[in-house]
């Protein structure tokens, strides 16, 4: 069986390098503060040190990955914010459902040196690698006994663990979802992306003229998906709906988006009939925009194509792009923003690109609408969209 | 829902293809081969392992397309081909095909392959392409590009949940008609960090072969392979067998529910830890079948018992359970007539996945 959409979210968590909570965030996002630094967890020979977006303060259990400990923050803050004592979910049947890229690898670089090295290195950091799989962690954290997935869709990840969640509600795998996405920041990843030359050496400047590359960021978000049986029974509070999901592989290169933006349209035009809602209805766009040229005039000129005129925004400017945690984080910022009727001006844009399909809001900006899109493209041509809208939209 | 299984692509320890899996099931032999591992000390680790070939890939796709692929994505490749020529799909359109990709650790060569360039020259010298085919995706990604398929693509890694995990996300896309047809696979591959993760947590005394019911010995034997099921709603058509539910979770208190009318095929693998859990898990009396001594223990080994479970359905008998010698469930393990089979998979302490297959 498969209940219609939308899916109601009633609680919503966040941490990155805006802030350590959604209120954090939301005031760091609407002020236009962003911090981009140098990176302080770690070291690099590169003789540029490319900014990331770093979370201040933060320090997890040495047992943990980052990555988990930070999916857990987020899960907690949501769980508080649906009203959900974790005690109190122990009868009910709790998914979670988690979207990462380094969280389940198995590449721990010190193991690695000291293994090629010809020494015999400590197992600590692999047993540390097993017990912190973001979804299975959170799951055994709260005594969780419903469907578990970590999903690994590269940049996509965490757009796609909410639209999964939500599809686990419809069809009645579980009451209640926890669904987001975490990624930490390392030395792998840093000296990866840089490989690719898609990093740029300034703080990122999505859909700007000048525009080099990303900046990587670290964080967590997470969203907590209910029943509307369960929501109804308890008399709980629906901040938001998820109203679609839509997803599409380019199925065109590893690393690159499709010229065209065909697996994107999909993906958009997927999302928007879940609920038949017209693209009228949109009253902005929470774009991908990492800020490297290929990924931002794609996306701009699929937006320019099938949403003509509606406001668009990249956060990756407060935020860097944290990866599997992206989709996540960007979908609670969506929700917060349809609340607040106010979306932040996207930071790091200076100068129109006459080569893209349009401009992004440079300040912030009053909305008047219900619904809002939330989008993610990522290496393997995977691209994911969720649709979402507050009570009238609903 | 039910879902069928319309064709079966499997590359293995095994051989590969459904006719070399079929023939190694029915023979109950598998083939242990060694795998040269660097050690302290510029020593040499020699382990069993069950290695997986891609030679027959190149039936399928011209030897220049696959030049940058490494041995992780070819295994999902061959799986994939193998299984939508086996379901009748190949060449066909696939714009209504999904793919879903399951892998307990990832592309763990090509990983260390980039730690490497790192390690060895420097931050400056980190190997893009490397890094670019150590993304978990990677392999559903390629499978995407070569086959044309571009509906959604979803790839899952869970350790050894991440098969289950997986097709609770096959079944969904399926239920609401995202998709007519799911490209659903598992793959995993033998490393040089695998084979000395699993002698430094298992050895350093290897077995010569698994012996998975004998719950409480340590007899695993690490194992690659790819294995992938073309999955579509129930229909009149052909099918292999059908999938009837998929449960995952964590088991807190209480008992694990299971069914007392199927054949128990069980994910034990000879590794130690586990095989407590399996031996109190298993009803009383219960038909058991374990087919790891066919393919090795790795995560990926779920999507195998799905494939050895389809072809038991097809054929209407249980195969020999190989290495049952020092059973701990004496006077169960006994292949019989079944057309009902219940997976079974568990893992660390709490968490477990049952697979419902029946003949449909």
């Amino acid at each position: 069986m498969t209940h219609p959409w939308p899916v109601a979210i009633t609680g919503l968590g966040c941490i990155c390098a805006a802030g350590t909570n959604l209120e954090e965030c939301m005031a760091a996002l609407y002020s236009g503060r962003r911090a981009p630094t140098a990176p302080t967890r770690f070291s690099s020979n590169h003789p540029v040190s490319y900014p990331v977006f770093e979370v201040p303060g933060f320090v997890e259990a040495p047992e943990l990955l980052r990555t988990g400990a930070l999916g857990l923050h987020a899960a907690r803050e949501a769980l508080a914010d649906a009203g959900w004592d974790p005690e109190s979910l122990r009868g009910l049947r709790v998914g979670v459902c988690v979207g990462t890229t380094v969280g389940s690898a198995m590449n721990n670089e010190q193991f690695c040196r000291d293994y090629r090295a010809g020494l015999e290195p400590d197992l600590e950091p692999i047993a540390r690698i097993m017990r912190s799989n973001p979804a299975a962690l959170i799951a055994r954290e709260f005594g969780l006994s419903g469907p578990c997935q970590t999903v690994v869709n590269a940049c996509a990840s965490g757009t796609d663990a909410v639209g999964l969640a939500a599809s686990w509600i419809r069809g009645g795998l579980c009451d209640l979802a926890l669904a987001g996405g975490a990624d930490e920041l390392g030395r792998i990843t840093y000296n990866g992306f840089i490989s690719l030359m898609i990093t740029d050496e300034s703080p990122c400047k999505p859909f700007d003229r000048n525009r080099k590359g990303l900046n990587l960021g670290e964080g967590a978000g997470m969203l907590v998906l209910e029943s509307e049986a369960v929501r109804a029974k308890r008399g709980g509070r629906a901040r938001s709906y998820l109203l679609g999901y839509g997803s599409a592989c380019d199925a065109h290169h590893l690393t690159a988006p499709k010229p065209d933006g065909a697996g994107l349209r999909s993906a958009i035009v997927e999302a928007l009939s879940c609920c038949g809602t017209p693209a009228e209805s949109v009253s902005f766009v929470n774009a991908h925009g990492t800020g490297t040229p290929d990924n931002d005039r794609v996306e701009s000129r699929v937006l320019a194509s099938l949403l003509p005129g509606v406001p668009f925004l990249s956060t990756k400017g407060y935020t860097g792009h944290t990866l599997g945690a992206a989709g996540a984080i960007e979908a609670v910022f969506t929700v917060a923003c349809l609340e607040n009727g106010l979306i932040p001006g996207s930071a790091g844009f200076q100068t129109p690109d006459p080569d893209l399909g349009g401009t992004p809001v440079s300040e912030c900006t009053k909305i008047t609408g219900t619904v809002a899109l939330s989008e993610s493209l990522a290496f393997g041509g995977n691209n994911s969209v969720i649709l979402l809208g507050t009570r009238g939209a609903a | 829902m039910r879902i069928a299984v319309k064709g079966i692509g499997v590359t293995g320890g095994f051989g590969c293809g459904v006719a070399e899996l079929l023939e190694a099931l029915q023979g109950g032999t598998g083939r242990v081969a060694e795998l040269s591992v660097p050690a302290a000390l510029g020593t040499t680790l020699q382990l069993p392992a069950y290695r997986a070939g891609t030679e027959r890939l190149e039936e399928f796709a011209p030897k220049r397309t696959l030049r940058r692929i490494d041995h992780y994505s070819k295994m999902g490749l061959l799986g994939a081909y193998l299984a939508l020529e086996d379901g009748g799909l190949l060449g066909t359109d696939l714009s209504r095909l999904g793919v879903i990709v399951a892998s307990g650790y990832g592309a763990t060569a090509t990983t260390f392959a980039f730690l490497d360039s790192i390690i060895g020259d420097g931050d400056i010298c980190a190997s893009p392409t490397h890094f670019a085919n150590s993304v978990h995706n990677a392999a559903a990604a390629n499978i995407s590009i070569m086959l044309g398929a571009q509906g959604p693509s979803l790839t899952v890694s869970q350790f050894d949940m991440s098969v289950a995990s997986a097709l609770v996300s096959a079944r969904q896309w399926l239920a609401e008609a995202r998709v007519d047809a799911v490209l659903f696979g598992a793959i995993d591959e033998v490393s040089d960090l695998i084979g000395y993760l699993q002698h430094r947590q298992r050895g350093p005394l290897h077995p010569s072969a698994i012996a998975p019911l004998a719950f409480g010995e340590e007899s695993s034997i690490i194992g690659e392979g790819a294995a992938f099921l073309l999955l579509t709603r129930e229909d009149a058509g052909p099918a292999y067998c059908t999938i009837d539910s998929v449960t995952t979770g964590n088991l807190y208190q209480g008992e694990l529910s299971l069914p007392d009318d199927a054949l128990m095929l069980l994910g034990a693998d000879g590794r130690q830890e586990l095989g407590a859990r399996y031996r109190d898990a298993v009803p009383k009396g219960a038909r058991v079948a374990c087919y790891a001594p066919i393919y090795g223990a790795m995560p990926a080994a779920a999507a195998f018992d799905l494939a050895a479970a389809a072809l038991i359905l097809r054929n209407g008998n249980a195969f020999p359970i190989p290495g049952a010698a020092g059973c701990d469930l004496e006077g169960k393990a006994l292949p019989l007539a079944t057309d009902r089979i219940c997976s079974l998979r568990l893992a660390g302490s709490h968490e477990y996945a049952t697979i419902m297959l029946s003949k449909g």
